[in-house]
């Protein structure tokens, strides 16, 4: 069964439409990038999967639960839409660490405040804390940045930001990982260190929804491939269908600005 | 847009404050009944040696601040002074934050307009202060007319060398208008015979000035809310304290004998 | 010297209850304004048109008046409009009524500055906290407060500074701080008249107290200078 399906989203930004019923799904374990030129509605996509837009249609399910139904109010309650977020991790362009915090209490503080809610926090608080900042530690090594865990985030270059904001996103264990573009504020060298990373997290299976403008990245380290023009999935298939050969019009022309 | 706005409403709020300032919402005709009722007369002064002044224990003492209070003992109630800002002294009486305005009062027509004033009590006068070394320099009034004049804005010394038709500084105090010509960045000043005794010459602030001519003799007065039955009994009190000498003893005291008005 | 030694000791008195006098006016409007700025600045920050119009307004007439005159209206305008003095006429109701235009005049210029600080957090510090499940409340005492803190140090500093010589205006309505008592020594008091040097002492007070101020405020700044 598929851990994450999407029907037919539809949101509109003051008359303009910007996502034009959205519709798929994706398998447990496998890796999803969504290209296409800005504009064409693939951030706000991301954005309505973490709910910080709204859909004025359609639903959103995780392992077979109906987290959103725009025809059901009770899906939209505040309360509840703050646990339906953590089925999925965000990483954003722009990282949007909390600057006053070093890479160790950025990837620390959600958790712990989620701890805190825990009825035996109390009792437990030290071994909690313990547990949480060596979960902490072991992702930040993962990452590649032992050697980074009290640096402030203006202390890190953009690619170490970035990856503590992936170590920051992956603390809370989400069901599906998504990235906004998580290049584009990078130099290419940069780049090529959160490329490695993204590519280290579907080695091991991680659930990822990847909205981005390297090709190449996409290509290999994808299932799955959507192309989003105005608003619509134009094509999807695997990498190979959608890069080698593409059935629509509109994809080719986007596939060969970039070759160029 | 926003700014010009902002001035027209400050300015309306300034015109209700002073439109309302003249008209009465209380009846002060019952003001004799309400201070006995409060069993304190309220005076309004400033710090004015010699009419009003603290001595060494921080208490007022002075011309007026003895008569004010003999006179409210006459009434049979206390004495409380508050110190105000001069240029506010309307609105304090208006707004009820004092009974009455003590002060060496010079009685001019805008005060008489807006108050109910006594009787004169004191005659004073305003006096040309120069330096000390100039002073032989001047036969009379007349010699000085090419100097320039700092004078208290809106004072009787303004409207004196106004009326001379002689350069004028208007600053915001005397203090200031004496000030100017210890800086000498005015030639001469007018102030009050009373100041200018109290605050020129040897073993003063400004030992090297002095004051020479009076230019206009004046009168001063003590002022009540407009109306206020008050006004009638000061009156009373004041012909009962000159007949008994009590008023030029007082005079005696602090250094102004001769200067008392027959009640 | 041998006048100056006499009179130093009178002159130090009287500066010195001024001086008290000042500080405690600086400490109270600091004590009330900074909340109900945050109160007022939450209020024409609200999504409740009413609501935020009207604060809006406030702080557009607060602003927009001089302090000078906020001062005069609000201690005349009960006793000569309302025919009801609300203050008295002792140091005890100059002083209240003082605190009150003050407070509410400064609460408004820090509503400007802490509106300001909110904003200019970037939208994707709330996002980042929301997809990390944090609520609302977390958000803002976790994340945007320090960050909004450290935005308003320095125009608050200035705002602070200029309240401590601000203060001099409530002279307006007779109440006594140190500029009226260095004052009263050039028009004669307790036997002194004419002398400016108390007014100089008085600049030296001022002036001990702002760099004291300004000291601990760049104190304050470098503290929040371990982040950007």
């Amino acid at each position: 069964m598929a851990i994450l399906e999407v029907n037919n989203i539809r949101k509109t930004f003051d008359k303009t439409e910007v996502l034009r019923g959205i519709s798929f799904s994706l398998e447990k374990g496998s890796a999803l990038s969504i290209i296409g030129s800005s504009g064409s509605g693939k951030t706000t996509l991301l954005r309505c999967l973490n709910f910080l837009e709204r859909p004025d249609e359609g639903t959103i399910s995780v392992n077979g639960e109906l987290l959103f139904d725009v025809a059901d109010p009770t899906t939209q309650r505040e309360s509840e839409i703050r646990k339906k977020r953590l089925h999925f991790g965000l990483v954003f362009q722009s990282f949007n660490l909390f600057p006053q915090y070093t890479a160790l209490e950025n990837v620390m503080l959600a958790k712990e405040l989620l701890a805190k809610e825990q009825p035996d926090y109390k009792s437990r608080k030290k071994e909690v804390h313990a547990q949480i900042e060596a979960q902490a530690r072991a992702l930040l090594a993962d990452m590649d940045l032992s050697g980074r865990v009290d640096h402030y985030p203006h202390q890190l270059s953009g690619g170490q930001q970035q990856r503590v904001a992936i170590a920051r996103a992956l603390a809370l264990q989400p069901d599906i990982l998504c990235f906004d573009e998580p290049t584009s504020a990078l130099d290419p060298e940069l780049t090529r260190e959160v490329l490695r990373v993204i590519r280290g997290l579907a080695d091991q299976h991680t659930t990822m929804v990847i909205v981005t403008h390297e090709m190449s990245f996409a290509r290999d380290v994808s299932d799955q491939v959507i192309f989003m023009d105005d608003g619509s999935i134009v094509e999807q298939g695997t990498p190979d269908a959608v890069f080698n050969c593409p059935t629509q019009e509109r994809t080719k022309r986007f596939l060969e600005s970039f070759s160029q | 847009m926003k700014k010009i706005l902002a001035l027209l409403l400050a300015a309306m709020m300034v015109f209700a404050l002073c439109a309302c300032g003249g008209s009465d919402s209380s009846s002060p005709a019952g003001d004799l009944d309400a201070v006995k009722a409060a069993g304190k007369l309220v005076v309004g002064i400033t710090d004015f040696e010699p009419m009003d002044y603290q001595n060494a224990d921080g208490e007022w003492v002075g011309f007026d601040a003895d008569l004010a209070a003999l006179f409210a003992e006459s009434l049979g109630v206390d004495v409380e002074f508050i110190e105000i800002d001069w240029d506010n002294k309307i609105l304090e009486l208006n707004n009820k934050s004092i009974d009455c305005i003590w002060n060496g009062m010079t009685l001019t027509d805008e005060v008489t307009a807006a108050a109910s004033c006594s009787k004169p009590y004191m005659r004073n006068a305003q006096v040309i202060v120069i330096p000390a070394a100039d002073a032989d320099q001047y036969a009379d009034v007349e010699s000085m007319s090419g100097l320039t004049f700092a004078v208290e804005a809106g004072s009787a010394g303004e409207a004196a060398v106004a009326e001379l038709g002689y350069t004028a500084t208007p600053v915001s105090t005397q203090a200031n208008a004496l000030m100017e010509v210890a800086a000498d960045t005015s030639d001469a000043a007018v102030i009050d015979l009373l100041m200018a005794y109290a605050m020129t010459g040897e073993g003063t602030g400004y030992a090297d000035l002095t004051y020479t001519f009076s230019l206009n003799e004046e009168e001063y007065g003590v002022a009540f809310r407009q109306g206020s039955d008050l006004t009638d009994a000061l009156n009373s009190y004041f012909a009962a304290a000159y007949a008994d000498g009590t008023m030029d003893s007082l005079a005696e005291t602090y250094g102004l004998a001769g200067s008392v008005i027959a009640q | 010297m041998e006048l100056f030694q006499q009179q130093l000791p009178i002159v130090l008195h009287s500066l010195n209850v001024g001086f008290l006098q000042t500080l405690r006016l600086f400490a109270i409007t600091l004590i009330g304004a900074i909340p109900l700025g945050l109160l007022i600045a939450f209020g024409s920050m609200s999504r409740f048109k009413p609501l935020s119009l009207v604060m809006r307004f406030i702080v557009w007439v607060v602003r927009g008046t001089p302090l000078m005159i906020q001062l005069l209206i609000i201690f005349y305008f009960p006793g000569l409009v309302l025919g009801n003095n609300v203050w008295g006429s002792g140091e005890a109701g100059r002083f209240l009524a003082s605190a009150i235009a003050f407070i509410v005049n400064y609460a408004c210029y820090f509503s400007e500055i802490y509106r300001g600080g909110i904003q200019s957090v970037p939208v994707g510090q709330q996002e980042a906290g929301l997809v990390l499940g944090m609520t609302r409340g977390q958000i803002f005492f976790r994340v945007t407060l320090l960050q909004v803190i450290k935005r308003i140090v320095p125009p608050m500093s200035n705002e602070i500074i200029t309240l401590v010589k601000d203060t001099s205006l409530a002279r307006i309505i007779a109440l006594q701080e140190i500029i009226w008592a260095g004052q009263s020594f050039l028009k004669g008091s307790q036997g002194i008249s004419g002398a400016i040097w108390p007014l100089f002492f008085t600049a030296i007070y001022y002036l001990v107290f702002t760099g004291v101020l300004t000291v601990l405020l760049t104190g304050l700044e470098k503290k929040l200078g371990y982040f950007r």
